[in-house]
C-alpha cells in the first residue's frame, strides 16, 4: 500500500531563500503527525506543498500515491476537494454564507445538488456539537465554535487527509483542548490521516509522530 | 478524476453571484447605473434618430411621392416659351397631369401694402399637379387664360391683408383676387412656393416680364412605381419640344433614398454616441469587479482551498459583471424608450420604436459586461492559492 503522503526530494524557496531544501518524507495512511519547529522555520511552506496549495520548485509531491507534479490548477482543485481538508489558524470561514453553507461549499464545487449538500453538512455540523448554530454567520459565533464549523468543513468531503496549521493559536485554552480532542477523535474513529502544525510541545505530544523543521530539513524528532 | 460532474451547477452559480452582489450594495448600483446610463444612451439615441427618419420621411411623403418636377434651361437662341408653351397634356399615359411654371419677381401693391413677392405663372392643371383648393373664391379656369386674375398663396394673402375681389397692382398692371390658397406647406421639391407668392395664367406672364422663361414643369405620375418610367418619358417629350432647351427631371424618390441614407448615418453617429457612454459604463463596471477581486483575495483563497478550480473563480466574478451589466441593461432600455419618447412628444414628432434599438442596447450592453468583466475574473483566477490565502 502507497503512503498517505510522500515528498520526495522537494526544494522550495521564496524571494531567493531556501526555505525547503531536498525535503523527503513519508507519511503512512491514518497516522497522526505534529510539525514543530521555530517560527519562520517553513512548517506552513511545508504544509501548503502537501496540501497543493503551493508547488515545490523542483522534487515530486505524491498524496495517496497520485504524482502531483505537473498537476493544472484543475488538477490540484479536485485533488484537495476528494482527499484533503484545511484548517486554519484565522479559521478562514467565509463571512457572508452561513454556518450551513460554509460547510456545504466544498460539495458545492464537487458537483453536488444543494439539498444534498446542506443535508450532508447538517450532519457534520451536528457531530462537532453546532447542531443548534446552522444558520447563524461565522461572526456570530466564538473562536472555538468556528474552529469546529471550519473542521466540519474540513471533513464533509471525507478526505483521507486532514492538515491543519496551528488549528489552537487563536483558541483559549478549554476551546483549544477540545478542538485537539475532536482532531484526535477524527484520527482515531474514521483514520483520517492528521497532519498538525503547532508550537506546543504537549499538543505535539498527543501525536503519534512528530516532524521537526529546521533549517531547512526535516527529520523524526523523536 | 471526473471533470464531467465537477463544479457547481449553473443556477447555484448564478444564485452565488446575486448573493454576492447583494452584499456589495451601493457599489454594485453605481457599476450598474453606469451601464444603464450607456445602454439609456444607445436605445434613446437610436429612437430619436428613427424618429426623426420617419418624421422627415412623413414630411416629404405628404407631398407625394407621385411628384416629377423637370427644370428648363435655355440658350439664347431659343425663342420665348411662353410664346408657344409646350404641349402638355399628352405627354404620357403615366401622367395625371402636367403643368409649366414660369417665375418672377414682382412687387404688389394693395393700398399702402407693398410687397416683394414671386409670381408663377402656370396653366389650370397646377392645382390637379399640387393639389391646390381655394380657401376662399375659385382656382383658376381655362377660361381665365387671358383675364388680368391672380390666385394668392396662404401667407402672401396674410401679408396683403387681401381678399377674394381686390385690385392688386403687379408692375404697371392691376390683376383681382379671384381666390386665395389654403396652405400646402413647404416642399423642397418644388421650384416655387406656393403660400409665399401668387399665381397668373401663362399667358398673364407676358404683362410683368418682356421675354418671359419657362423655367419647369411639374407633373404628377400615376403612382409612384411608375415615376421613374414617366419621368423618362416626359424628359423624351420636353426635349423633342423644345430642341436647344436642357431638359431634367427630378423624381422625389431620388431626394427621399438620400434623406434616408441621411437618416441612417445621423442614427449610427447618434448610436457611436451610446457607445461611448456604454464604453464608459464598462469601465464603470471593471472598476467595481477588480475592487471586488482585491477585496475577496482571501475569499478567493479559500474557495480554492475548498476546490474552487480556476475556471470555477472565474465564473463566479464573471457572472457577476455580466449580472450587473444585465440590470443595467433592462434599467437603460426602459429608460431610454421612455427618453426618446419624450424627446418625440416634445418636438411634436411621432414616437416610433426602432424594434432594432432594444436588442442592440441589451446586447452591447451585454459584451460590454463581458469584455470588462473578463480582465477581473481571470485576474481573480490566476491568483495562486498560497498567495490568496496569505495574511496582509
Ligand atoms: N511569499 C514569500 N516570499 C518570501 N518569503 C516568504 C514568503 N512566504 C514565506 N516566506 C518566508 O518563508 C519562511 C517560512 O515561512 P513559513 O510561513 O513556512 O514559516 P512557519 O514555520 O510556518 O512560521 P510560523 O511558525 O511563524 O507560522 C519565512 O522565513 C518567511 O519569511
Ligand atoms: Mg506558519
Amino acid at each position: 500500500m502507497s503512503a498517505a503522503i510522500s515528498l520526495e526530494h522537494v526544494h522550495r524557496s521564496l524571494g531567493g531563500e531556501v526555505i525547503l531544501g531536498d525535503v523527503s518524507l513519508s507519511i503512512a495512511h491514518g497516522q497522526s503527525c505534529a510539525i514543530v519547529g521555530p517560527s519562520g522555520s517553513g512548517k506552513s511552506t511545508l504544509l501548503n506543498l502537501i496540501g497543493l496549495l503551493d508547488e515545490p520548485c523542483h522534487g515530486r509531491v505524491l498524496i495517496g500515491g497520485e504524482n502531483m507534479t505537473g498537476a493544472s490548477g484543475a488538477q490540484r482543485a479536485m485533488m484537495r476537494n476528494r482527499s484533503i481538508g484545511f484548517v486554519f489558524q484565522s479559521f478562514h470561514l467565509l463571512p457572508r454564507l452561513t454556518v450551513l453553507d460554509n460547510v456545504a461549499l466544498p460539495l458545492f464545487y464537487r458537483g453536488m445538488p444543494v439539498p444534498r449538500a446542506r443535508c450532508a453538512a447538517r450532519r457534520q455540523l451536528q457531530l462537532v456539537g453546532l447542531g443548534a448554530r446552522m444558520s447563524h454567520r461565522p461572526a456570530e459565533l466564538s473562536g472555538g465554535q468556528r474552529q469546529r464549523v471550519a473542521i466540519a468543513r474540513a471533513l464533509v468531503g471525507e478526505p483521507q487527509l486532514l492538515l491543519a496549521d496551528e488549528p489552537t493559536g487563536n483558541l483559549d485554552g478549554e476551546a483549544a483542548a477540545d478542538v485537539l480532542e475532536l482532531l484526535k477523535a477524527l484520527n482515531r474513529e474514521r483514520g483520517v490521516t492528521l497532519l498538525l502544525v503547532t508550537h506546543d510541545p504537549a499538543m505535539a505530544s498527543h501525536m503519534q509522530r512528530c516532524l521537526n523543521v529546521r533549517a531547512g530539513q526535516v527529520g523524526d524528532a523523536r | 478524476m471526473l471533470a464531467e460532474h465537477y463544479g457547481p451547477s449553473a443556477s447555484q452559480r448564478l444564485a452565488e453571484s446575486i448573493a454576492n452582489l447583494g452584499t456589495m450594495g451601493r457599489r454594485a448600483w453605481l457599476g450598474l447605473l453606469g451601464v444603464a446610463v450607456g445602454c439609456a444612451a444607445v436605445v434613446a439615441l437610436l429612437n430619436v434618430g428613427h424618429s426623426a427618419a420617419l418624421q422627415s420621411r412623413q414630411l416629404f411623403q405628404g407631398m407625394g411621392s407621385e411628384l416629377l418636377v423637370a427644370t428648363l434651361q435655355r440658350d439664347s437662341e431659343t425663342p420665348a416659351m411662353t410664346a408657344q408653351p409646350p404641349q402638355l397634356s399628352a405627354v404620357s399615359p403615366l401622367l395625371i397631369s402636367a403643368a409649366p411654371l414660369a417665375m418672377a419677381p414682382v412687387e404688389v401693391r394693395l393700398g399702402a401694402i407693398s410687397e416683394a413677392l414671386m409670381v408663377t405663372g402656370s396653366t389650370p392643371a397646377l392645382a390637379t399637379v399640387l393639389d391646390l383648393t381655394a380657401d376662399q373664391g375659385r382656382l383658376l379656369s381655362e377660361h381665365d387664360a387671358h383675364n388680368a386674375y391672380l390666385l394668392l398663396g396662404a401667407i402672401a394673402a396674410q401679408q396683403l391683408q387681401a381678399s377674394v375681389g381686390d385690385q392688386l397692382q403687379l408692375g404697371r398692371y392691376l390683376f383681382e383676387v379671384i381666390g386665395i390658397l389654403g396652405p400646402i406647406g413647404y416642399n423642397p421639391l418644388l421650384p416655387v412656393a406656393v403660400d409665399d407668392g401668387l399665381l397668373i395664367p401663362l399667358q398673364a406672364m407676358r404683362r410683368l416680364s418682356s421675354a418671359p422663361q419657362i423655367s419647369a414643369v411639374v407633373a404628377l405620375a400615376r403612382d409612384s412605381q411608375s415615376v421613374r418610367v414617366a419621368a423618362d418619358e416626359l424628359a423624351g417629350d420636353l426635349r423633342m419640344q423644345l430642341p436647344g432647351a436642357e431638359v431634367e427631371v427630378q423624381v422625389p424618390q431620388q431626394l427621399l433614398d438620400g434623406m434616408a441614407s441621411q437618416a441612417r448615418l445621423f442614427s449610427w453617429l447618434l448610436a457611436g454616441l451610446g457607445a461611448i457612454a456604454l464604453l464608459v459604463g464598462g469601465v464603470g463596471v471593471m472598476n467595481v469587479m477588480l475592487m471586488s477581486v482585491i477585496e475577496r483575495r482571501r475569499e478567493i483563497g479559500v474557495r480554492m482551498a475548498l476546490g474552487a478550480r480556476p475556471v470555477d473563480i472565474a465564473w463566479l466574478f464573471l457572472l457577476e459583471a455580466v449580472i450587473l451589466a444585465s440590470g443595467g441593461a433592462v434599467l437603460g432600455s426602459m429608460v431610454g424608450v421612455l427618453a426618446a419618447w419624450l424627446f418625440a412628444w416634445l418636438s411634436g414628432w411621432d414616437f416610433a420604436l426602432d424594434p432594432w434599438s432594444i436588442p442592440l442596447g441589451v446586447v452591447s450592453a451585454l459584451l460590454i459586461g463581458v469584455f470588462f468583466g473578463l480582465q477581473p475574473a481571470l485576474a481573480a483566477a490566476r491568483l495562486q492559492p498560497v498567495a490568496a490565502l496569505r495574511d496582509e
